[in-house]
């Protein structure tokens, strides 16, 4: 009997031999509004094999504008965002938070979260039972984001120099609505938790690792801890050249990390990191997926799997078809790995 | 007057501001960039000497330890805030032509890119390498560059996108810019922007990191 999308999945994060290697397509706005015939494409021949739950929060009275329109964006924190593209997502545009000083006057949307979080357990309860796929909880706590839209990004930087300034208080004023919404998820059905934050830069991590470790990692611990408490899986997302953290993502419990791995050394990735966490894609947006070219694309997934396949698992094929990005390179990325997938099982009989 | 230019470049270095800057700890309650530069104006220690050797030496210690992996952004930020306390004291003498910087580049986020991050430390780190920058913000249209090269065709101009979608906005601005002065400098940075990209639109120059742009400049300049 073939697997389900949902047990290809649980198999590829465990190490267990899926009969294939299961697929998440990221779609963005941007995309699904230019180029709807390829996005219908993808969707049909490559289906996801993931899904996130239909469950929404009810709108905050906070929450001002379209976030992905041309214009203004206010969100559920009070943050307002400018947006100069129709599809993408825009700059904060003056930051709440002038002065650290004032981290007390923040105050997180806790009035989103339903007191009683009966039904919506009923809600996400039948979407879980009306799909085969993998289901991801509908939220995805932020810290680091979340503080740099509070404080604007330079802020930011600065302040985790001078943690006792503000920094830390501030932090906690955060995690500590993320927590709440953490212990809400993990105890509904779905299959894992997700969070993000884009922790490096070009070529490095963007503060020094030593204070990652000590004032952002235990957020994340918390965040897997609480999620394995209650049999959850961790997904987690960050942009940038992140090897410096590979292995503490690894030690606090992430099973599929989404990170760019064309930042990194994939020779010093695959032997440090293969094996022991998923490689939750991606495919290069800066380079590769905006190339008019489709064998730029298929080189890629190629240069990924030789470096990082193994048919026990802990490789998803995905990547982010987003601005920029061209319709054809896009359908050759998805054609590669699955021809990819093929060959190597073939090899294996 | 070493000692003093040498502790001075330190503070810069550490991004040690002032003397009730609370970063970095192990120099809590010493006097700082502020300070040291008013005691060398006092110790009639020229402007031109200040910035030449110690603003800039510190900078540049800090530039080539980020240049090795051996800093991060917040200590290049930290350490430009304590350049930038030490230059309030110095401008007057800039202002009235006393002291001299090594030219003036005009920076900005290209049109239609409101991501300013990568375009203020590039700011920040040619400060303190000694050049006047002028700071066209972001959503920087190609006319807005090229006005500021009419009022001084010598300026050199750095355009910055971190978007795949923003980033062909620099072509025309490039090619806008040399039509009307084909002599011009201009120079790309930004996460998707490649050498390869640079060629194909004209511009004389990618840099991965602030600091080597900086050392490109200063090499350029001294020809």
């Amino acid at each position: 009997m073939p697997q389900t999308p949902r047990e290809i999945v649980r198999r590829c994060l465990e190490f267990d031999f899926p009969e294939r290697i299961p697929r998440d397509l990221w779609l963005l706005p941007w995309a699904v509004t230019r180029y709807p015939e390829t996005v219908e494409q993808l969707n049909r021949r490559f289906p996801s094999d993931l899904a996130t739950t239909e469950y929404f929060y009810p709108p905050s009275p906070r929450v001002k504008g379209d976030p992905y329109k041309v214009g203004y964006f206010t969100d559920e924190w009070g943050c307002v965002f400018r947006n100069l593209q129709d599809g993408i997502i825009g700059e904060v545009e003056k930051p709440i938070l002038e002065s650290i000083a004032d981290w007390k006057l923040v105050q997180p949307p806790y009035e989103q979260l339903p007191a009683d979080f009966s039904e919506p357990y009923e809600i996400i309860a039948r979407y879980y039972e009306s799909t085969d796929k993998f289901v991801l909880a509908n939220i995805c706590p932020r810290p680091w984001e979340r503080y740099q839209f509070l404080r604007g990004t330079e802020n930011a930087l600065i302040d985790v120099m001078m943690p006792d300034e503000g920094m830390v208080d501030l932090l906690k004023v955060i995690h500590d609505f993320y927590l709440k919404e953490v212990e809400l998820w993990a105890t509904s059905e779905v299959d894992a938790i997700r969070f993000m934050d884009d922790w490096g830069a070009q070529q490095r991590l963007l503060i020094p690792p030593e204070l990652w470790r000590e004032y952002f990692k235990p957020l994340y611990k918390d965040y897997c801890d609480l999620a394995k408490a209650h049999g959850k899986f961790v997904f987690m997302h960050t942009d940038g050249d992140v090897s410096d953290i590979y292995e503490d993502l690894i030690e606090i419990g992430v099973d599929a990390l989404n990170s760019q791995l064309f930042c990194m050394d994939l020779d010093d990735l695959a032997r440090r990191a293969k094996g022991k966490i998923t490689f939750w894609g991606e495919i290069d947006r800066q380079y590769v997926l905006c190339s008019k070219d489709p064998q730029v694309g298929r080189d890629a997934v190629r240069k990924v799997c030789s470096h990082l396949y193994d048919p026990a698992g802990g490789m998803i094929a995905q990547f982010e078809f987003g601005a920029g990005a061209h319709p054809e390179t896009a359908i050759a990325v998805f054609e590669e790995w699955h021809k990819w997938d093929e060959e190597e099982r073939k090899t294996v009989v | 007057m070493d000692d003093l230019l040498k502790q001075l470049a330190l503070c810069i270095e550490r991004g040690k501001a002032s003397k009730e800057a609370p970063y970095p700890p192990d120099m809590k309650g010493q006097d700082g960039a502020s300070e040291l530069t008013q005691q060398a104006l006092a110790a009639s220690i020229s402007p031109n000497d200040i910035l030449h050797k110690a603003l800039m030496v510190g900078m540049n210690n800090i530039g080539e330890k980020f240049s090795r992996g051996e800093a991060f952004i917040p200590e290049l930020l930290i350490s430009a805030k304590a350049m930038k306390a030490a230059m309030e004291h110095l401008k007057p003498y800039f202002d009235s032509g006393v002291a001299q910087h090594k030219g003036t580049i005009v920076l900005g986020t290209v049109a239609g890119d409101l991501h300013d991050i990568g375009k203020n430390i590039v700011r920040m780190v040619l400060e303190g390498a000694g050049w006047q920058v002028i700071d066209l913000g972001v959503d920087a249209s190609t006319e807005k560059f090229v006005q500021a090269v009419d009022q001084d065709p010598t300026r050199i101009v750095g355009l910055s996108a971190l978007l795949t979608t923003t980033m062909v906005n620099m072509e025309d601005t490039v090619k806008q810019i040399k039509q009307k002065y084909p002599q011009a400098q201009i120079y790309i940075g930004g996460a998707p922007v490649s050498k390869e990209f640079n060629d194909k639109i004209g511009a004389d120059g990618y840099f991965p990191d602030p600091h080597s742009f900086a050392k490109h400049l200063a090499a350029q300049a001294s020809k």
